[in-house]
């Protein structure tokens, strides 16, 4: 069971990197997440019955991820609608898109197929057992991401977003369009979204659409998790605390489902449980601003 | 170095509370020239501004910079040749990103890469612009810019944006935020930069001994029309007080003048 945590907070992980993408650097609360990560399940399910290798799908399921967090941010750049209801109005058309790519099915069960995992424990059977070997695959998927982000943050482009989630009008006096700066990064976001949703389907064995379903929230309550386990200005600093963060808040979910009954908690609570998750991070993080404020 | 022709604003068009801001307004901006704006609240000064930098476009009228028509560019367009400073030294600098984070996003204009130039030259290069600040900076380039004060802010954009290049400086009342010691540091700085790389410089100011101890022409506004411009040899020789008597010789006039509309 301690390893089901840390392989679930690993893929999920994947998904508040691309949260904390738009929530925390772009400033652009973006809910495309609920309809991306499922879009990622079931590019994934359908590559899969089609006999396409695991590789290209999660290539195929990362790709139409970022076609919709781009649809989202030229939906609120050319039409000038808040990005809330840009992303609204892409998650909610991506539920029958998704439904659609599952030829008009909801969910697809993945257990006749070959998927990355069962390929990896045929490849690793006899020395390590099953669980492990998926722990220690998707902890060096979770690295090679990380470490991409990084890097990618400190390049010319990264520092760029940055600059666009605190100060729009710093990017325009650079003579650079931030439109275009917003689709690249919303695209990126969800693209990582929906690479979560793929390895999520593949993990549980079975792809749904409504796999999404407050996932947004879920994410946003990792990453401010996180927030509270460390503090710095550093930008590995800052993407290692939203994995931590996951890990701590599929650790707290687990919890709530297993041993929940105790209190008469039942897993249709785990929402409930999320948001209120949320509510007390944004009250504690008020009360810490409020302290700081007074000692300076 | 920037034209303006016939240039007319009016905002909100063809409602009730249109406002004509800018009228018939004519200037030429000659390269190397260090231009002090003055006017009262509401005279169109910072109109003027977001005019020339496309934050806002005309309602007629032309604008060329460098000889190139940009009337309907926008302003990330422009933005290669101009550099602007707001009265806001929040609005030049990312707060939560640190010194040497803003000063390789404004190192070069343009479109961004991604590709890594913030090594450790460019760091050594940071530090030895910002001691022309004289402010300490040099050891805090990996502190975040929102742990510095206003005035360090405001020099740090300053400096940031002189180093970028732009072939037009706008100062829009930059040290007006300022508490008065800073504001004098800021404007040291302001002059010793425009003085090295003679940078084309619009400064609106409401300090009339600014406007009048710096640049080398200044004009007036007053109700959306420049109504005074002063060059060259007549600018060294401005006094406040010659100011206040041309500003009320106008004033009078036009006052005469609409008397003389009204009666007949």
């Amino acid at each position: 069971m301690i390893e089901g945590i840390f392989v679930e907070g690993l893929i999920y992980s994947i998904m508040a990197l691309g949260v904390f993408f738009t929530f925390r650097i772009l400033d652009f609360p973006d809910l495309t997440v609920d309809g991306s990560f499922p879009m990622g399940a079931v590019i994934m399910a359908a590559c899969l019955h089609q006999g396409v290798n695991p590789v290209s799908g999660l290539v195929m399921a990362f790709s139409g991820g970022v076609m919709a967090g781009v649809v989202t941010a030229e939906i609120h750049n050319r039409l000038k609608v808040p990005h809330l209801l840009a992303g609204i109005l892409t998650m909610t058309m991506l539920y029958s898109v998704n439904i659609r790519i599952l030829s008009n099915r909801a969910n697809l069960p993945l257990l006749r197929v070959d998927t990355i995992l069962t390929k990896l424990h045929a490849w690793s059977d006899g020395f390590i057992p099953p669980e492990w070997a998926s722990l220690i695959f998707f902890i060096l998927v979770v690295i090679v991401i990380k470490k991409g982000l990084d890097l990618f943050f400190i390049t010319d482009m990264g520092l760029m977003f940055g600059a666009l989630g605190n100060n729009e009008q710093m990017v325009r006096t650079q003579g650079v369009n931030p439109a275009i700066l917003k689709s690249i990064g919303v695209g990126l976001s969800n693209g990582l979204v929906a690479l979560s949703g793929a390895f999520a389907a593949q993990y549980q064995g079975f792809a749904d659409v409504n796999l999404g379903q407050g996932i947004v929230v879920s994410g946003l309550a990792s990453v401010m998790l996180g927030e509270f386990l460390l503090r710095s200005n550093r930008i590995s600093i800052l993407t290692l605390r939203v994995v931590l963060g996951t890990i701590l808040f599929k650790a707290i979910m687990y919890l709530g489902r297993y041993y929940g009954y105790y209190i008469n908690m039942t897993p249709n609570d785990l929402k409930l449980i999320a948001g209120i998750l949320i509510i007390i991070s944004l009250a504690a993080a008020n009360i810490r601003n409020r302290k700081e404020k007074a000692r300076s | 170095m920037i034209r303006l022709e016939k240039i007319k604003k009016t905002f909100g068009l063809g409602t009730a509370g249109e406002k004509t801001v800018i009228r018939n307004l004519d200037i030429v901006v000659e390269k190397g020239d260090f231009i002090t704006v003055v006017g009262s609240n509401g005279a169109g000064k910072t109109t003027l501004f977001n005019l020339i930098s496309g934050s806002i476009f005309p309602t007629q009228g032309k604008i060329l910079i460098k000889g190139k028509e940009v009337t309907q560019d926008p302003e990330y367009k422009r933005a290669k040749a101009i550099g602007r400073i707001f009265q806001d030294p929040l609005a030049g600098t990312a707060s939560n990103m640190t010194l040497e984070d803003n000063m390789m996003i404004t190192s070069n204009k343009g479109f961004k890469w991604p590709w890594i130039s913030l090594t450790r030259t460019m760091r050594q290069s940071f530090q030895e612009q910002v001691k022309q600040l004289e402010m300490g900076l040099e050891s805090r380039l990996k502190e975040n810019v929102n742990t510095l004060s206003g005035g360090q802010r405001q020099a740090l954009t300053l400096l940031m944006t002189v180093t970028s290049n732009p072939d037009i400086l706008l100062l829009d009342e930059h040290t007006a935020a300022l508490d008065p010691r800073n504001a004098k540091i800021v404007m040291d700085l302001t002059k010793r930069f425009i003085n090295e790389k003679g940078l084309t410089t619009l400064m609106v100011t409401h300090n009339m001994n600014h406007a009048i101890e710096f640049g080398n022409r200044l004009i007036m506004m007053d109700q959306g029309e420049i109504i005074i411009d002063v060059k060259q040899e007549a600018k060294k020789q401005l006094t406040k007080q010659r100011l206040i008597e041309m500003f009320s010789e106008i004033k009078k006039r036009d006052f005469e003048n609409d008397e003389v509309l009204l009666t007949s």
